[in-house]
């Protein structure tokens, strides 16, 4: 019942991240071929390189942003990057964002750039919250008994977490934050 | 590195990527569709691959890439003669066409490849295996 519930809500969460254009078909195609290829853990790899990878790239460019004179080749270069990474997971936002960051980079627009950056930041965010709710939540769907208090316990880690941001604690969720 | 192939008439791919991100979606594709997968991370590793003696059926490159780029591991690898073995280019550039064309790519794909573009360039390749025997 639990079970179905979690469903429910996993459902209607994905449902809000395609209307909101969050992600697109693309991301489809990877739910796809984990579905088809018995391959349980590969959208939840894919989405965490991707999320690494992103967070990498975001801060590579804050601090390119932050030089005295800005080499907007590497900013490009790294726009690039995060587009095409973005592009492959179906990322679709952040994908759009950076299409318009790249053109700020062309015309060498510090200031547009910045807030491109903001953006993104601020888009993948968001993405990734969805994105750890739905790999956290997909597990106890799959399951057949439903454990409510290892469920319970883990979502309120996860709360802990986000709030302080970032602690030491030999925590597997670390690598979702 | 490769991963399994399974069919007598598997085509070999080799797929020249360095994000780790795209290289895991393609290769799962690859896997997908009963593909024996090798991998190099720039275009420099490909080279050496050919130069090694190695060969494929189809090859995909991305574009942009550290040491070696698609475009010149392309040019490179044909100038070693590899004539029958099938070159794309990849890329979420849309100046890549002309750069891969020009380097003597056979197609050009943008990023991401569908599952479908992707089947139907194998079953070509798988086709002009079954034919040359």
């Amino acid at each position: 019942m639990a079970a179905a519930a979690l469903r429910e809500q996993l459902n209607a969460l994905l449902s809000s991240m395609y209307a909101s254009g969050l992600v697109d078909d693309q991301f489809q195609q990877l739910q796809m071929l984990q579905d088809d290829g018995g391959t349980p853990g590969f959208v939840a790899e894919v989405v965490t390189l991707f999320c690494d990878d992103a967070d990498r790239i975001i801060s590579e460019l804050a601090a390119l942003l932050e030089q005295p004179v800005v080499d907007f080749d590497k900013v490009d270069a790294y726009v690039h990057q995060l587009k095409g990474s973005s592009a492959s997971v179906g990322a679709q936002k952040v994908k759009f964002t950076c299409m318009q960051f790249r053109e700020l980079c062309q015309h060498k627009n510090r200031d547009g750039c910045i807030m491109a950056l903001t953006l993104v930041r601020n888009e993948f965010y968001d993405l990734r919250n969805k994105f750890q709710t739905m790999l956290q939540v997909v597990p106890y769907v799959l399951k057949g008994p439903f454990d409510f208090q290892v469920f319970t316990g883990i979502v309120k880690m996860e709360h802990m977490l986000l709030k302080l941001k970032r602690i030491a604690c030999p925590c597997f969720l670390l690598k979702f934050v | 590195m490769a991963s399994k192939n399974q069919g007598p008439a598997a085509p070999r791919a080799l797929v020249v990527e360095d994000i780790k991100v795209d290289l895991v979606v393609l290769l799962r594709m690859l896997r997908k569709l009963n593909c024996e997968a090798t991998v190099a991370h720039n275009g420099k590793e490909a080279v050496d691959l050919f130069l090694e003696g190695k060969t494929f059926d189809i090859v995909f490159f991305d574009k942009d890439m550290p040491v070696m780029t698609g475009p010149e591991a392309v040019t490179k690898i044909r100038g070693m003669g590899a004539s029958g073995v099938k070159m794309v280019g990849v890329s979420a550039d849309f100046g890549g066409l002309e750069a891969f064309m020009q380097a003597g790519a056979d197609v050009f794909v943008p990023k991401p490849m569908k599952l479908e573009t992707l089947d139907a360039m194998l079953q070509e390749v798988i086709g002009k295996k079954n034919m040359s025997g």
